[in-house]
């Protein structure tokens, strides 16, 4: 009797938590299809499925919602490529190859998870106007990709994976004469798709959210992210809330799908990293 | 025929020798530009931040040389001293709440329930979605006439009898407590899952000679769990901190550049934010930065003194 008392209480926590945990993406959602009226008599549902505001914010804001997203993809998309050829290549060369001052580098690697982003803030965005790269023309994108192109959690994540794949692997391919470019390419690398997806995820979701960087960098507004759009509104729509909402909701799909269609892997990978980490 | 073997001998060694720098350049090649990346990027620009901390560096760059005039300024700044009054204060509470929160998440979580995994799956999303996103949706909750009001007017609570009257994100008293509590909450998934690792690898062995020498649950969490979660408890509140000591993304979504009402959601990382792009002051954004970093250091050096040294190697 007292067990099962104690089971009904832990299933009642659990519950509860997870209707903190979800109720605030739901009220997101339904929000978006009220009217502006309706926003305020708190019900869960709407009275009717007004779309009104996803065809505002599709046809009436400046920049357009296709150019926030287009922005948001295309930078998250490079950054994740850059990270995955720039991660693995140095992951690789940190577990297998040997060559001079090879620890040490890989100490200086570990070292930059150290310095916060803020005390970087000043000198990268001074350096980067003395490069002309704080602009309304697209070279302001490479300022950002230059920014980002490389993690040290990734380094660290494919070094370690690399380790663990077993020599024989490498030592076969070797005597069959293939050099440690091939080697790389064609046996680990090909080993490695679980870290190739867990740095995809961690830095598609990264990128994609981050806000901090892009209110720096992304100054003019045919350059802006979803999140830098969303802040920029803020003061446009005050209490318009549907249209917000809307681009709330849209801004948040692909990190839902990624999750809906992953999550028990990002869970696990995410279990691993932090054992590791 | 002795002849014969030295000249092979130093074949060898010469076509040894011409491998072993073959693999240098191979692996100098493939760590080029990440390590080229790190070093302009992440650690020369350190030094270039303290020497830009030296001048009174405006729009046009180096004006004059302060010396330590960027720093001794920051300290008779009374809104900086708002500002890291506010961090540190965010920090105290939030470290410990969203800690202490994962905790019970992940102990939840690990029990043998049928589900665990959908509410393991729940619990984490919110540390998914953006800052942005979820800072926007707390912004409607939290309004006077948004959800949150009207819940507590459901349990009872007069609503225009309260001492802010239900503005909980405009009250300059409530303002930052609101934040408190908004990300304590999207945070304590990705904490939770850090305890929960850290669970995961403990030996249930430990826990069956409890029970069997008559332990009850709470002594086995209090003097058997907690104690094999030192590795996990270091790690979350070290991250946990120099996350909140950054703070900056829900401050501005919610208070403004300003970090309004009345400076209630000014930040360290918001002034560094006001010092460069509004007020064009970059020798003193730099400053600021230096003394942020020094403060996140010197408490994360704090903390590993705290915890002990083989904490943050772990266990497992």
């Amino acid at each position: 009797m007292k067990i099962k008392l104690g089971k009904y209480l832990l299933l009642g926590a659990l519950i509860t938590y997870s209707f903190i945990s979800f109720i605030p993406f739901i009220w997101s959602i339904s929000t978006s299809f009220k009217t502006e009226s309706e926003v305020y008599l708190n019900h869960l549902l709407p009275q009717h499925l007004n779309t009104s505001a996803y065809v505002q914010i599709a046809t009436k804001i400046t920049p357009t919602l296709y150019s926030l997203f287009f922005n948001s993809l295309f930078i998250a998309v490079t950054v994740v490529i850059l990270h995955l050829i720039l991660g693995s290549t140095a992951g690789y060369a940190f577990a297998r190859l040997r060559f001079p001052g090879r620890d040490i580098l890989f100490y200086m690697v570990l070292a930059t998870m150290m310095i916060p982003d803020q005390l970087r803030v000043v000198p990268v965005y001074i350096l980067f106007v003395k490069m002309g790269l704080i602009s309304g023309h697209p070279s302001n994108y490479l300022a950002i990709f230059l920014l980002k192109a490389v993690g040290a959690l990734d380094i660290f994540l494919f070094r370690q994976y690399f380790l663990n794949i077993p020599k024989d692997l490498e030592d076969a391919a070797r005597i069959d004469g293939a050099g440690p470019l091939q080697i790389f390419t064609r046996i680990m690398l090909p080993n490695a798709m679980p870290i190739v997806a867990t740095v995809s995820i961690l830095t598609f979701q990264g990128t994609w959210n981050d806000l901090f960087w892009p209110s720096i960098i992304l100054q003019a507004p045919n350059h802006w992210t979803l999140p830098f759009g969303i802040l920029q509104f803020q003061g446009q729509f005050q209490t318009d809330w549907p249209p917000m909402m809307a681009l709330v909701v849209l801004s948040t799909l692909p990190i839902l799908l990624i999750y809906l269609a992953a999550q028990k892997f990002i869970i696990n990978m995410q279990l691993g990293t932090a054992v590791k980490g | 025929m002795a002849t014969d073997l030295t000249e092979l001998n130093t074949a060898r060694v010469r076509s040894r020798h011409a491998r072993n720098l073959k693999e240098y350049i191979t692996g100098w090649s493939f760590i080029a530009a990440p390590m080229s990346l790190f070093a302009v990027l992440s650690l020369g620009i350190l030094l270039y931040a303290v020497y830009i901390s030296r001048y009174d560096w405006g729009l046009l760059g180096a004006r004059q040389y302060l010396g330590w005039g960027n720093f001794t300024h920051s300290i008779h700044d009374p809104v900086f001293l708002r500002a890291i009054r506010n961090s540190l204060l965010y920090a105290a509470l939030v470290v410990p709440l969203q800690s202490a929160l994962g905790l019970v998440l992940a102990l939840l979580v690990n029990s043998k329930i049928k589900g665990s995994n959908f509410f393991r799956a729940t619990f984490y999303f919110p540390s998914m979605a953006s800052s942005a996103a979820i800072t926007t949706l707390f912004i409607l909750l939290m309004t006077p006439a948004g959800l949150f009001n009207k819940i507590l007017h459901f349990f009872g609570v007069n609503i225009s009898n309260l001492f802010n009257q239900g503005q909980w994100l405009s009250d300059s008293r409530t303002a930052l407590y609101s934040v408190i509590v908004l990300n304590a909450w999207t945070t304590s998934g990705t904490m939770m899952l850090f305890y929960l690792a850290n669970l995961q690898g403990i030996d249930g062995s430990y826990e069956e000679v409890a029970k069997t020498d008559g332990a009850n649950r709470w002594q086995i969490l209090r003097y058997i769990t907690m104690p094999l979660l030192k590795p996990a408890h270091f790690f979350v509140i070290t991250t946990g901190m120099i996350g909140a000591l950054q703070l900056y993304d829900q401050a501005i979504l919610a208070g403004g550049a300003d970090g309004s009402p009345n400076y209630s959601l000014m930040t360290m990382v918001l002034y560094i934010y006001n010092a460069c792009f509004r007020q064009f002051k970059f020798g003193y954004g730099a400053a600021i930065g230096l003394e942020l970093f020094v403060i996140i250091f010197s408490l994360t050096l704090a903390q590993r003194f705290l915890f002990g040294s083989r904490a943050w190697k772990g266990d497992n």
